[in-house]
């Protein structure tokens, strides 16, 4: 199914609150004694952008009244939605497995998910490739790679 | 000159960087080809390698990857009728049906012997007016300075096509927040990290640029159904054919290509036009100098309009160089992150880039032209194998670039939070592409906040806090101006034309 959306007015109401959570968030910045005799401070061009991003963002919201609404392209988001996920797991598991065993879970799920079944594709693209990676990495580029958390504390 | 054209010959022609070269070039051909990576995806996949390279290898190797990419992207646009980038979607209206018709080599070696020459004509004119314009700017101010970020942000604004100026805008203001995060380089005040010590050194344009660029990019291929469809299919094109160009048809095309490369190049130059607009500019013009019979033949497979954008686009990658050289402002969103590879090496492009580092921006000038023969000799002969590497399954290859944009990442921080970091503006740019928000004048507002900033405060400080330096200094004043032509000449012109138009279905309407 197809869904349409105010591209341009929901753009605008993203924008105005950004902006004005943005000018808000100046109010956080620490200043030095003296600094309000200054006319350029940490907090000149913040505010400067906040103010302008406000204005802008009311300009579209403004110029979008009439604003048909568009169709969005017929969207896979499940696969998004893994591809997401698995992209966040491996930046959680990287320094607890390590490299080596991270990418090769990461790129076996990866293929997996985008309906790669072929087992010997499935092998040969992901731990001889990441050794391969790691090999070039470690002992021609001399890049140090932790072996992670859990390789550690077995001993490896 | 000649002592600087030395300078970059000797250091281009290292082995080293001509091996760069090489790898540059091939590399940005493969990236480039796969449909919905586009040179700016392409030169940011490979920004992680080039940091443990020499700043002038690197950015040999940047260009090589740049050239190849658009190269790269015509032949997908060829041989499948999916564009690789923008600037190669007009090379699909006669390329695809020259190869339908069986003629996809003559089509390829066209593409090819166009982008060569459209290379080489805006790297000759890039060798002229590059010093000339460092020169010139070398007398410039902070004040001037802070006036040219000004230009580069409205020009790429202005540039970004008809109702998206004021998204455009909106995009340029994001990427100046978005580089205020982190420390105040001028007062070591923390702004926007809300007590976290992962921002206290403000966000890695190489994350921002890899989200943007290379995972939102590839993320939305593989969700857009219509682009799975195309990229899971194969050439249509049983053989290549014949790659030999007769007599008649190079003395047909000649004129064609080079008119179209000096049209690129200037197009090109401009900051913020770059390659799409040089080449559908060179489609149109070449269309309607045709004569009646050639013009029946645009978009069925016309070899004019063939060599047309091809010349163009590789003409304007070129004339982007030249803001980017001189001036310290990008002209396409590909020299933006450049740009900030660039200063991520501690080089500060600009006037001062042509005093203090010589070598690097000649041997990229040198480079570019080198650049283009190494794509001709390395491309011409390979195609037919380039063009298997097409056949590629998706399910691999979309991995595979998921990783080697995270490990990217991950190799210049060690810091895994920045995964995190990346995955929540990957998510944002989806949705901002979603909604038809351009992300290139984000990336050029990120790199030019920190420098718009200090150029600001130093102008400020030099005129006594006074804003005057804008009206009173008269190439402060004239820059300014012209951001402001950029800025809102288009919608002026509009509206004349529009109040024009109405007159005249008026007097229509009268004379009825």
């Amino acid at each position: 199914m197809y869904m349409t959306i105010a591209k341009d007015r929901i753009g605008g109401l993203i924008f105005l609150a950004l902006s004005i959570g943005y000018g808000f968030s100046i109010t956080l910045i620490p200043m030095y004694p003296g600094d309000e005799y200054e006319v350029f401070t940490a907090k000149t061009l913040p505010a400067a952008l906040a103010l302008i991003g406000s204005v802008l963002s009311l300009a579209l919201l403004i110029l979008s009244r009439g604003e048909t609404k568009k169709t969005l392209p017929d969207l896979d988001w499940a696969i998004a939605v893994k591809l997401m996920a698995l992209m966040s797991a491996y930046g959680v598991i990287l320094e607890t497995l390590g490299f080596l065993v991270a990418t090769t879970l990461f790129l076996l799920a990866g293929y997996w998910i985008l309906g790669e079944r072929r087992k010997i594709l499935l092998f040969c693209c992901s731990l001889p490739l990441v050794l391969c990676f790691w090999f070039g990495l470690t002992q021609l580029l001399d890049i140090y790679l932790a072996p992670g958390v859990l390789l550690q504390w077995m001993g490896v | 000159m000649w002592e600087g054209i030395y300078i970059g010959v000797t250091t281009a022609v290292m082995p080293f960087n001509l091996l760069m070269m090489f790898v540059g070039c091939f590399a940005g051909t493969f990236i480039g080809m796969l449909p919905g990576l586009g040179p700016v995806s392409a030169v940011a996949l490979i920004i992680p390698i080039t940091y443990g390279l020499d700043p002038s290898s690197g950015i040999i190797l940047m260009a090589g990857v740049y050239y190849g990419a658009v190269f790269g992207a015509s032949t997908s646009s060829i041989l499948i009728n999916a564009p690789g980038c923008a600037s190669t979607v007009v090379t699909a209206f006669d390329g695809y049906p020259l190869a339908q018709q069986g003629h996809a080599g003559k089509a390829l070696a066209l593409a090819a012997y166009s982008s060569f020459v459209g290379g080489t004509i805006g790297a000759i004119f890039l060798v002229f007016f590059a010093p000339m314009l460092a020169k010139v700017s070398l007398s410039f101010q902070s004040s001037d300075y802070f006036a040219l970020m000004v230009l580069g942000l409205t020009a790429v604004a202005a540039f970004a096509g008809k109702g998206n100026i004021l998204k455009a805008l909106i995009m340029c203001v994001l990427g100046l927040m978005l580089s205020t995060v982190g420390t105040d380089r001028s007062n070591g005040v923390e702004r926007f990290t809300f007590g976290s010590i992962e921002f206290i050194d403000g966000l890695s344009f190489l994350l921002l640029a890899m989200a943007t660029f290379a995972l939102a990019e590839v993320v939305m291929s593989v969700m857009d159904r219509s682009i799975n469809a195309e990229g899971s299919k194969t050439s249509n094109v049983a053989s290549l054919g014949s790659m030999k160009l007769s007599k008649s048809e190079i003395k047909e095309v000649a004129p064609t290509m080079i008119r179209s490369s000096v049209l690129g190049f200037i197009v090109g130059v401009l900051p913020g036009a770059g390659a799409t607009i040089a080449s559908f500019l060179a489609y149109g013009v070449e269309r309607n100098f045709a004569s009646k019979e050639d013009k029946e033949k645009f978009g069925k497979g016309s070899l004019k309009g063939l060599a047309a954008p091809e010349s163009a686009n590789n003409a304007a990658s070129t004339g982007s160089f030249v803001p980017l050289l001189t001036l310290g402002i990008p002209g396409s969103g590909t020299t933006a992150v450049m740009l900030g590879a660039l200063i991520a090496y501690g080089i500060q492009p600009g006037p001062q880039l042509f005093v203090d580092h010589p070598d690097v921006f000649w041997s990229v000038i040198v480079s570019m032209y080198l650049g283009n023969i190494v794509l001709l000799i390395l491309n011409l002969p390979l195609i037919p194998y380039i063009a298997k590497l097409l056949e590629i399954p998706r399910t691999i290859l979309i991995p595979l670039i998921l990783f080697f944009s995270l490990t990217g990442v991950y190799l210049v921080s060690f810091n895994a939070f920045d995964i995190q970091v990346m995955i929540i503006i990957c998510m944002a740019a989806i949705g901002l592409k979603l909604l038809d928000f351009p992300l290139a004048p984000m990336l050029l507002g990120f790199i030019l906040g920190g420098m718009l900033e200090d150029n600001l405060r130093r102008a400020l400080l030099i005129h006594d806090d006074s804003m005057s330096f804008l009206w009173e200094r008269p190439l402060t004043a004239a820059i300014m101006a012209l951001a402001m032509l950029a800025l809102f000449g288009q919608p002026l012109l509009n509206l004349i034309r529009s109040k024009l138009g109405q007159n005249k279905g008026q007097e229509v309407y009268d004379g009825e």
